[in-house]
């Protein structure tokens, strides 16, 4: 294949994953519109630097990571504006003053909205995008244990705020 | 037996090797807690995989499957503005397969005919070994202003700050003097030396003459950003700790 076989070969197989990185977006913006914002500068960003892909990665799994990447330079970089997540404060009061009566009634993306962003990711990433955990360690760029303690202290605080049916399965 | 819940975490998720698996269906056997533990976790993957399902099924918009293949289609994102849609667009097929030097060249050149143009040393200066540095006024905002700050009167809004993988301090910044230019400063021996100075394409202040520290964020800034950074930007009490010491190399 020439290079730009390559190339196109390439972009349509990050067309085939759109559906997947604005999904995952969904889950670092508010709203739809902004979601898409993130992913076209993602995919923007991976074309110009195509060249540091490793065909032996995951494509899925580098785009996400360019996406968060992407996504924390905006909150950073825009003065955090309301309509993208506070890292810091969303989801700070977990556990507290969230869990009360109200929060029963809670859709799951709104629990998942109030969980803070680093555990948001990585239940974002496992139980949404049904990456495996070292893949997800990857695009999160730390270790598998730090990957697996989000994912289980997430878990804990959606329980809380879902109150969802215990299964029975005897 | 007791089985961690994190091991029953990972083997709803299907995370975990055979042996460990026959050690969680024995406990899920024997314990109707364990198994309503692990049901309990399948029951939320379920949950929340559905809740988004809806998402995968909605038509993709056609300006990302443009983006996608690199094909634009003139509907610019608005996160970051319309200035940067010459940054972001013009060059990408030219630069798609070019060593990062090129682009670096090409910055280095514009920034060397903004200082020719500006003639003026407040914002860049030549080191006596040739480096581009900040001067006095930049590198008095580089040095002073947190990101969240917009002193009126400044030469520059400052954007991101990070720990490059050098382990120096950079900081993103625009120049509020000027419509089109934005950048990336590291500070290096007790100066703030420049790596990239980039024009965007031009876009008014607007009415107070101040325009967003986002502005920073032209596509090749961010390129360079992405590239050094070592880890997370810092947040506003890493910008403080920073300051503190005078962004000096800790």
């Amino acid at each position: 294949m020439s290079t730009n076989e390559i190339v196109e070969s390439i972009q349509e197989q990050i067309v085939a994953l759109l559906p997947r990185l604005r999904r995952f977006a969904r889950n670092l913006v508010r709203t739809p519109h902004d979601a898409d914002d993130m992913v076209q500068i993602a995919v923007e960003r991976a074309l110009l630097r195509l060249d540091q892909w490793h065909s032996d990665a995951r494509l899925d799994s580098w785009l996400f990571k360019i996406l968060r990447n992407a996504w924390i330079d905006e909150v950073r970089s825009r003065g955090r504006r309301a309509k993208i997540f506070m890292p810091e404060e969303a989801g700070e009061h977990v556990g507290e003053a969230s869990i009360d009566r109200e929060v029963d009634r809670l859709s799951v993306e709104a629990a998942l909205a109030r969980l803070p962003q680093d555990q948001r990711l990585a239940v974002s990433l496992v139980l949404v995008e049904g990456l495996a955990y070292k893949d997800a360690a990857d695009v999160l760029e730390v270790p598998i244990g730090t990957l697996t303690s989000r994912l289980a202290r997430g878990r804990e605080a959606l329980q809380a705020m879902l109150r969802l049916p215990e299964g029975d399965i005897s | 037996m007791t089985v961690p819940d994190e091991t029953l975490m990972a083997y709803a998720d299907g995370e975990v090797d055979a042996a460990t698996r026959a050690i969680v269906e024995a406990a899920m056997r024997d314990d109707p807690e364990v198994r309503r533990r692990v049901a309990q976790h399948q029951a939320l993957r379920e949950a929340v995989k559905g809740a988004f399902a809806a998402v995968i099924d909605e038509p993709v918009p056609p300006r990302l499957i443009a983006a996608a293949r690199g094909t634009p289609d003139g509907n610019v994102v608005d996160l970051a503005g319309a200035r940067n849609a010459a940054a972001v667009n013009a060059p990408r097929r030219g630069l798609r397969w070019q060593p990062a030097a090129m682009a670096a060249s090409l910055l280095l050149g514009l920034a060397l005919g903004y200082l020719g143009w500006r003639g003026s040393n407040t914002l860049v200066t030549v080191s006596a070994n040739g480096e581009l540095v900040a001067g006095a006024g930049l590198a008095e905002a580089l040095s002073s202003q947190l990101s969240a700050d917009h002193p009126p009167g400044t030469v520059a809004a400052t954007g991101l700050s990070f720990r490059a993988k050098t382990g120096d301090y950079c900081r993103t910044f625009s120049l509020t003097a000027t419509h089109a230019n934005s950048g990336l400063a590291c500070r290096e021996g007790g100066s703030w030396k420049l790596k990239v100075l980039a024009q965007s394409p031009e876009t008014p202040a607007n009415s107070s003459g101040f325009r967003p520290a986002a502005s920073a964020d032209s596509a090749a800034v961010r390129a360079a950003v992405e590239e050094s950074i070592d880890g997370e930007p810092l947040d506003q009490a890493g910008e403080i700790a920073a300051r503190r010491g005078n962004w000096s190399h800790p």
